[in-house]
């Protein structure tokens, strides 16, 4: 996994979405029991996924699974940035 | 006599929005289908997925006089048509008999974009501007604009707030509290609305399609304005009746911040509500004005919520005109009232627009008995009609009207009101800011069962609401549970509202693009949210208004909350007065000039009073801080209406002087005022001599504000809660609150002994 990526989705999650950063762990289940997100909030964190990456996670494709913590959306990120 | 009697009849019609600039131009719109939805022109939307809207075509200048906010200056135009197709000469009228309640979702949202735009760019914002931001100005504005002196109200309950405004004027003329208001609601078109309905994917990419397509909605801007006056006054002047306005309906879903429920629970209780209210049964409607947004969770609830409370209605006929007018979010309800009225009065019915013949097909499969009626308009003889508006925060409301008032239902008699739980949340001195803020950890919220989760979809009012609303419940002893979650009720009042996050929105979309605003951060920035997430943590699922009406609204609350119970609306009501103070709330009080040298130091806080009708209190065996013993609002109609925080002796004098009658008690009854002073010398003066003045040099004076800054709903809330407290703690029997803010409103409340 790419840390630095994973720091700066934890960072946008945390500014955002005001998730507690001592709650937020990179497996956490965001949409789950764990974190507790909702529609509205999938929708910021595509929003700020393109803002920091320029990669459009909805019009690349992404499922639910690869919403499910920040380790998938960084793998997805990973696999459709263009650097 | 049974306090709702009194017949209550709409004498005045004002409209403006995108499909005419006057009642009768839009109502011959609608009837014919014509849609008012275009490409916007308020301000650039390439970069967005719609670019769609209803615009209202007049200018600012054309509406009022130019030195309005466009919220203001719609609610203005419409204001005065409504007056003038009331007949009422208000230059013989009683002024003070005469109220005005407006409802707005953005309030002076073109003003913040002004405003922000100009501080972006590091230069000083207009004054004019800050003064226009709020919503707690709109209604004081309209009525000094026509000398109005009656009770004023500015309803924020976002998309409901039009709908809840003539519910509003319903309950004070039957409580006695005023004999004409003009109710109704208005909206501009903004950025801020447009960017966040953008945010949540809630634009339509073309016209909306209510109950059809049900791919968004589409954004529309105007103002609504009823003459709602009392049977009685109306008569003696004279007045052309178009109908009666029987009753209405307010819920609260308790499920989520922006979507409805999805099994339309709250909506058919809000139905239901009405229906009852208005002393009627299912089956005698014959027209709703549906919400009818076009997005497809609003749809599917609404379509559910529809075809089951009229199940056994064969002659229901439905639609939605905001597929012409556009969704005008605070003046929707207002200007689906007034097409309601004339469609009931004229027996022509506007018909939902935008339907193609395969739509048409579909939707004559999927209605069943409801008689949706798409494109062209049906022409009925009716008697009565509904219009429904459900709005962000799970607010829903419902008014009926009728050409027949004979069965107009008699409820609640006249029952005491006791105080029976508090909840105090206050700011504690800062130095280095030099203000008082509260500290809300995570742990107090922990204690009280708020989970993590929840709590960071909050902002800052919010998680003040929240807090004292659960210590109020605490302290009254009461676990909200099916049982009892119908028979609860919650009236936020408000200074400034969620204008943090209102301007941090604004400033995101300056910054980074009106298609990148926030999701997240959107449904914060409507004042009723803190209402909301309250009724959502507590499941409360009845009556839910919001007030925004200057540093007196904490008062004002408590005053509608004892409305709601006094008509049977609920049985316990949480008043309450919440303010925050955040950097943002420091600049703008510091760029209005209010803190700094020889003025007052900015506080914020939340209390949360519990009410409460004595059958109920006694049944439950409930602790009685002090019972009410009369409340009382009343305006300035003499001085410079170009200040609207304008000092009164008249007006102070006169709400001390009504609660005191109300309460059949003598100056020498009462012991202690707890006022509103806060610092500025000449208000802390003025207040003082109008004290002696009537109680003479002996009056105790209690001030808040000392210890805990200026808070301002929060404060005034604050000055109710101790000075029950007081009474609780026997330290005297009988005692006044007393507080005034924008719109040069003054309200009085006197508590004693229970």
């Amino acid at each position: 996994m790419n840390n630095e990526i994973a720091e700066q989705i934890k960072g946008m999650l945390v500014e955002r979405l005001r998730i507690p950063a001592d709650e937020l762990e990179y497996d956490s289940e965001l949409f789950g029991e764990d974190i507790g997100l909702d529609s509205i909030d999938s929708i910021e964190i595509i929003v700020g996924i393109e803002n920091l990456f320029g990669v459009d996670i909805s019009g690349a494709g992404a499922t639910k699974e690869d919403f499910r913590s920040i380790e998938t959306l960084t793998a997805f990120v990973e696999a459709h940035k263009e650097d | 006599m049974l306090m709702n009697e009194r017949r209550c009849v709409i004498t005045g019609l004002g409209l403006v929005c995108a499909i005419g600039n006057d009642t009768e131009e839009s109502f011959k719109s609608a009837l014919n289908g014509i849609s008012g939805i275009k490409d916007v022109k308020s301000f650039d939307t390439s970069p967005c997925y719609s670019h769609k809207g209803a615009e209202v075509e007049l200018t600012n200048e054309q509406l009022a006089d130019g030195k309005y906010d466009r919220t203001t200056a719609l609610g203005i135009k419409a204001a005065g048509e409504a007056i003038k197709d009331s007949g009422i000469d208000m230059d013989s009228e009683d002024a003070s008999k005469i109220g005005v309640i407006l409802g707005s979702c953005i309030a002076g949202a073109a003003c913040v974009e002004k405003y922000y735009n100009q501080k972006c760019k590091g230069e000083k914002g207009d004054l004019n501007d800050l003064k226009s931001m709020p919503a707690t100005v709109i209604a004081g504005n309209v009525a000094d604009y026509y000398n109005c002196g009656g009770i004023t109200a500015n309803i924020v309950n976002a998309c409901a707030a039009g709908t809840l405004s003539v519910a509003l004027a319903i309950d004070l003329i039957r409580g006695g509290k005023g004999e004409i208001f003009l109710a109704g609601g208005c909206d501009s078109f903004s950025s801020l609305a447009f960017s966040g309905f953008h945010a949540l994917r809630a634009l339509d990419a073309s016209e909306c399609s209510p109950f059809n397509h049900s791919e968004g909605i589409t954004l529309g801007e105007g103002a609504g304005v009823l003459v709602v006056e009392s049977y009685e006054h109306a008569i003696k002047r004279g007045a052309r009746i178009y109908c009666d306005v029987l009753g209405s309906g307010v819920s609260s879903d308790a499920y989520h911040i922006t979507a409805p429920r999805p099994d339309g629970e709250g909506q058919m209780s809000v139905i239901e509500r009405a229906i009852k209210n208005s002393g009627l049964d299912y089956s005698d409607i014959d027209y709703v004005n549906a919400h009818g947004t076009g997005t497809a969770k609003n749809d599917e609830s609404e379509f559910l919520s529809l075809k089951t409370s009229f199940a056994g209605n064969d002659h229901v006929s439905v639609s939605s005109t905001k597929s012409m007018t556009g969704h005008c979010l605070g003046a929707a309800g207002a200007i689906e009232a007034v097409l309601t009225v004339k469609a009931l009065t004229e027996g022509k019915l506007p018909p939902t627009s935008g339907y193609s013949e395969e739509d048409l097909k579909v939707l004559a499969e999927k209605s069943g008995n409801i008689d949706f009626i798409a494109n062209k308009p049906r022409e009925r003889d009716i008697k009565y009609a509904m219009s429904n508006s459900f709005a962000f925060g799970g607010n829903n409301a419902s008014i009926v009207f009728a050409k027949d008032p004979n069965k107009l239902n008699l409820l609640c008699p006249k029952q005491d009101l006791y105080v029976t739980g508090i909840g105090i949340v206050n700011g504690e001195f800062d130095e280095s800011t030099n203000t008082y803020t509260a500290k809300l950890d995570a742990d107090i919220f922990k204690a009280y069962g708020v989970k993590s989760a929840f709590l960071r979809k909050l902002d800052r009012l919010s998680q003040l609401q929240l807090l004292s609303g659960v210590k109020a419940l605490e302290d009254a002893g009461i676990t909200v549970t099916p049982e009892n979650e119908g028979i609860i009720g919650i009236c936020i009042g408000t200074n400034d509202g969620p204008m943090t996050e209102i301007a941090n929105f604004q400033k995101g979309i300056i910054k980074d693009g009106i298609e990148k605003g926030s999701a997240f951060a959107f449904p914060n920035t409507v004042y009723n949210a803190a209402g909301g997430y309250l009724s959502i943590f507590t499941g409360i699922k009845g009556y839910n208004v919001t007030i925004a009406n200057g540093f007196q609204s904490g008062l004002q609350s408590v005053c509608a909350a004892a409305g709601a119970i006094m008509f049977g609306y609920e049985s316990i009501m949480l008043a309450t007065g919440t303010d925050e103070c955040t950097e943002i709330d420091e600049e703008i009080y510091a760029d209005l000039g209010y803190t700094g040298n020889g003025s007052f130091k900015l506080g914020e806080g939340s209390v949360t009073c519990v009410i409460e009708k004595a059958s109920c209190a006694v049944e439950r065996g409930a602790k009685r801080y002090a019972k009410i013993g009369g409340f009382s609002s009343a305006r300035d109609t003499s001085g410079d209406r170009n200040n609207n925080t304008r000092l009164s002796e008249a007006a102070l004098t006169k709400v001390i002087e009504n609660v005191l009658e109300e309460a059949q008690l003598k100056t020498e009854d009462i012991s202690c005022i707890y006022g509103f002073g806060n610092g500025i010398e000449e208000i802390d003066s003025f207040e003082m001599e109008v004290y002696k003045k009537i109680f003479g040099e002996g009056i105790e004076v209690k001030l808040v504000k000392k210890d805990f800054g200026e808070a301002r709903a929060a404060s005034s809330s604050l000055q109710f809660a101790m000075l029950a407290k007081d009474i609780y703690e026997g330290r005297f029997e009988n005692g006044i609150a007393v507080s005034f803010g924008t719109s040069a409103l003054y309200s009085a409340l006197l508590l004693t002994k229970a």
